[in-house]
């Protein structure tokens, strides 16, 4: 790590621990954004030489608004490094689950950053505030030491360790292939004892799991307190069941009230992620029961979140659906402002995920990027 | 206040059929602030009496004289083409909003489909594909000791694609020409085209009025469609991959199947073209190529394949071609892109432009700031699909003959390739380009507008119709 970034990332991470929940004011936003975008700025030539080209220099941002943005599939093009690449720790690579094109990287400069941003938020949303180290993990993805490139194996590892108290494991062989005998005791295991759990996975992997357990008819009543986290259910093209249905089935198979079901919202572009907590909200108390439709993701105080026309890119007031623009400060080492293809609203107390942005009836005769990296006829 | 624009025009199930006009219910789709489409929920039993009226009027439409379709068809092209006419006003005004077209652009469009649908023009496409059209009306002796006669189907169902307006209108009249009659569902896109000319065509044509029938509803959710699928002679599908295969797996083995699935176009300059002299006016003809439908056509280029070498090298003539792009955004303005769209087009234009900014790069990014075209420059030979909506990629290649290669990828995509400054090199890239996968090669001028007799992905015009009748003499 260079000195600048080093004490860059030290700062945000000390910022980040300390903060106790409560939203950061928009000069104490501002204030670091800027710093972050003046680092990113002296030490990222490439993201430098793009801003430049837009006639923006650290000189000419009077508020983190004004900072420009890299589309989120620019991690699939160049290698997006603030500070010195030889230092980075770990590359991140998305899982590619939308076309057969070349795989997003996310080079991370350091990694206590990246846990200094998702343990605070996982614990306000999914552990409690000031608990003790509690719920196992039983997580429906790969091991982090099987999938060192993933993200969410990453962020589910750290979580074990830090949150759990080491206690869990992971239930998903590196091919995909859920380990249901495994999952199963160690579900029953907890039952017995009495013990809550977290279980954390992606939304395909808890499909297939459900689909397991109807063929069996089989199901569990987990200890009160547990809690189901399920991810990446906004991304790909086809989501096998609609939410509702989704929640009701994990409930039902798990004994898990939907109140305890949470959305994460997240992306190997982003170091951040978002929570539509009902479990726990940013402040760590229980939060009373809401519809599915009234959940808002809810950023950490380090990131801000706009939704922009998707036409001219101008931002949106609260209520219109827009693109959504992330501007997360734990992506310091990288590049802090993503504009995603993701449509969302903004509400006062976050914002809600509509969906990958997509046209209301497939398009025929010419055609569309995906539908080529699905497959080529011979 | 929106208007509504009812997209489905039936049957006037006249007196001679003997089913009643069906009890309808309908939806209503908000297209735009200012329009709606409304169209019809099809229940088992209307849909069975519609397709069985249709099937009535294919009978009769069997004994109209060919001659006599064309002269009908033509009258309809002929207001189209009559800027007095309010026919030819309720289109280009429904298009804009159906289609999310400039007003210039849905004219253009509307002025070059119609150009097609001529009687002129429909007797000169017979006549190519027919040593004498007069088979499809009766036995004709063509040859020594046989006659022969074509027959189309009683009833073809057409699933159009909505991407470009006015495609579905020319399969229709295709089928009408081969005397069947015809059930379009048009694609979201492209619904007011064959409402109004079905409209038209029956008040020119009152023996035409109940062979057509156009009825929008989205795609899979039918009752009339699985029902059409069953009855129709014959299918002929538009549409993406998977549409495509959804309606191939429920159509009976039986019925003749005629799809056109997604398709892409690419162009290529050679050093001949690549003169100071020419160099800018094959900019402009490129860029009308790729600005053309908002670049959502099957014939428009994704990529253009630029020689090295030339007076003109491939990074002046992006410049000549951006130029070119922002001219034609004056005179053909884009159109209103989907949410989707538009991402599409950010995304693809933000990671230009980072590949642009990194060190060493030779990517050079031409973009608008108030509309969408985009010209990206790339330095390293290859294809990438555009994103549709006026973004072009450049590829500089050392040799226009090795193009050929790099489009082996996409073979089974491939339609058209517009070639300028080949030279004498023209034969053997043609065949070179046949063996990738190309059905045709074209100039930038002509590469939006193939003629009506064009082998369409490859196939004659009719073949996929036609059932054609040997009469052998006998002792």
């Amino acid at each position: 790590m260079s000195d600048a970034f080093a004490s860059l990332a030290h700062a945000l991470g000390t910022a980040f621990q300390e903060n106790s929940g409560e939203p950061w004011p928009d000069d104490v936003f501002d204030r670091w954004a800027r710093r972050v975008f003046a680092h990113q700025f002296e030490t990222n030539a490439v993201y430098a030489a793009y801003v430049r080209k837009r006639g923006v220099t650290p000189s000419t941002v009077a508020h983190w608004s004004e900072i420009p943005w890299v589309p989120a599939s620019a991690f699939k093009a160049v290698p997006l490094v603030s500070g010195d690449s030889s230092q980075v720790q770990r590359v991140f690579r998305t899982s590619g689950t939308t076309g057969a094109g070349r795989r997003g990287e996310h080079h991370v400069l350091d990694l206590d950053l990246y846990k200094h941003s998702l343990i605070p938020n996982m614990r306000r949303h999914l552990y409690g505030e000031g608990e003790a180290p509690s719920r196992p993990i039983l997580a429906l993805t790969p091991a982090p030491s099987r999938v060192p490139e993933s993200s969410l194996s990453f962020m589910l590892g750290t979580a074990l360790d830090v949150l759990s108290g080491g206690e869990g494991g992971f239930f998903v062989t590196e091919d995909g292939v859920i380990d249901t005998v495994g999952l199963s005791e160690a579900l029953l295991e907890a039952t017995a004892h009495g013990t809550p759990i977290l279980l954390a996975g992606t939304a395909f992997a808890f499909v297939h799991w459900l689909e397991w357990l109807q063929e069996r008819n089989a199901g569990f009543d987990l200890p009160p307190g547990s809690v189901i986290m399920e991810t990446g259910g906004f991304k790909g093209r086809s989501r096998v069941l609609e939410r509702p249905e989704f929640y009701a089935s994990l409930s039902e198979s798990h004994g898990v009230p939907v109140e305890g079901i949470v959305n994460e919202y997240g992306m190997t572009e982003l170091l951040s992620q978002f929570y539509d907590g009902t479990v726990y909200d940013g402040r760590g108390a229980a939060t009373p029961e809401v519809t599915l439709e009234a959940r808002r993701h809810v950023p950490p105080p380090w990131v801000r979140t706009r939704v922009l026309d998707p036409t001219t890119l101008s931002a949106l007031p609260d209520g219109e659906p827009g693109l959504l623009c992330h501007y997360d400060l734990a992506n310091a080492g990288s590049v802090m402002a993503v504009l995603t293809e993701d449509l969302g609203v903004a509400f006062d107390d976050g914002f809600r995920v509509l969906g990958r942005a997509q046209g209301a009836e497939p398009r025929g005769c010419s055609l569309a990027m995906d539908d080529l990296l699905s497959g080529v006829p011979s | 206040m929106r208007t509504t624009f009812d997209a489905c025009r039936l049957p006037s199930f006249s007196s001679e059929s003997p089913t009643a006009p069906p009890t309808l219910v309908w939806e209503t789709i908000d297209v735009s602030e200012s329009v709606a489409i409304r169209y019809p929920v099809w229940a088992d039993g209307a849909a069975g009496r519609l397709l069985e009226a249709l099937r009535g009027a294919g009978a009769r439409l069997a004994e109209v004289p060919v001659r006599d379709l064309v002269k009908w068809v033509g009258r309809v092209a002929d207001r189209f083409l009559d800027s007095g006419d309010p026919i030819r006003h309720k289109a280009v005004d429904l298009m804009v909003p159906t289609a999310g077209l400039s007003k210039e652009m849905a004219t253009e469009i509307l002025i070059g489909m119609a150009r097609d649908w001529t009687a002129e023009r429909l007797t000169e496409l017979l006549r190519r594909e027919f040593q004498d059209p007069a088979v499809l009306d009766g036995f004709c002796r063509l040859d020594e000791g046989r006659s022969v006669r074509a027959r189309g189907p009683l009833l073809t169902f057409h699933v159009g694609a909505g991407t470009v307006p006015g495609v579905s209108v020319t399969s229709m009249i295709r089928a009408l020409l081969v005397k069947s009659a015809v059930l379009l569902k048009p694609g979201l896109g492209d619904v007011v085209l064959p409402v109004l000319f079905a409209e038209a065509l029956a008040e020119e044509a009152p023996e035409l009025s109940d062979a057509i029938s156009v009825t929008y509803w989205p795609g899979g959710s039918s009752a009339l469609e699985d029902l059409a699928l069953q009855t129709a002679d014959a299918v002929v599908a538009y549409g993406g991959n998977e549409a495509i295969g959804s309606l191939r797996t429920r159509t009976p083995v039986t019925t003749r199947f005629i799809a056109y699935h997604h398709r892409l176009s690419v162009g290529l300059v050679g050093r001949e073209a690549l003169t100071s002299e020419v160099a800018p006016h094959v900019a402009r003809t490129a860029a009308r190529a790729v600005s053309m439908f908002d670049q959502r056509g099957c014939v428009s280029p994704h990529v253009i394949y630029v020689e090295e070498g030339g007076a003109v090298d491939p990074g002046e003539w992006a410049a000549l071609l951006a130029s070119a792009m922002a001219d034609l955004e004056a005179e053909l303005p884009g159109g209103t892109l989907t949410a989707a769209d538009a991402s599409a087009v950010h995304q693809m234009r933000g990671s230009a432009e980072l590949r642009e900014a990194s060190s060493g790069s030779r990517v050079r990014v031409f973009r608008a700031n108030q509309s969408f075209w985009t010209v990206i420059l790339e330095d390293e030979m290859g294809f990438t699909p555009s994103c549709l909506n006026r973004v072009v990629s450049l590829f500089p290649t050392p040799d226009l003959c090795r193009v050929a290669d790099a489009l082996k990828e996409v073979g089974g995509y491939l339609q058209t390739v517009a070639v300028e400054g080949a030279g004498d090199r023209l034969p053997m890239l043609a065949e070179a380009l046949c063996r990738a996968g190309a059905t045709r090669v074209t100039s930038f001028e002509n590469a939006p507008w193939p003629p009506p007799w064009w082998h369409h992905d490859g196939a004659s015009v009719f073949a996929g119709l036609l059932r054609w009748i040997d009469l052998e003499e006998t002792g």
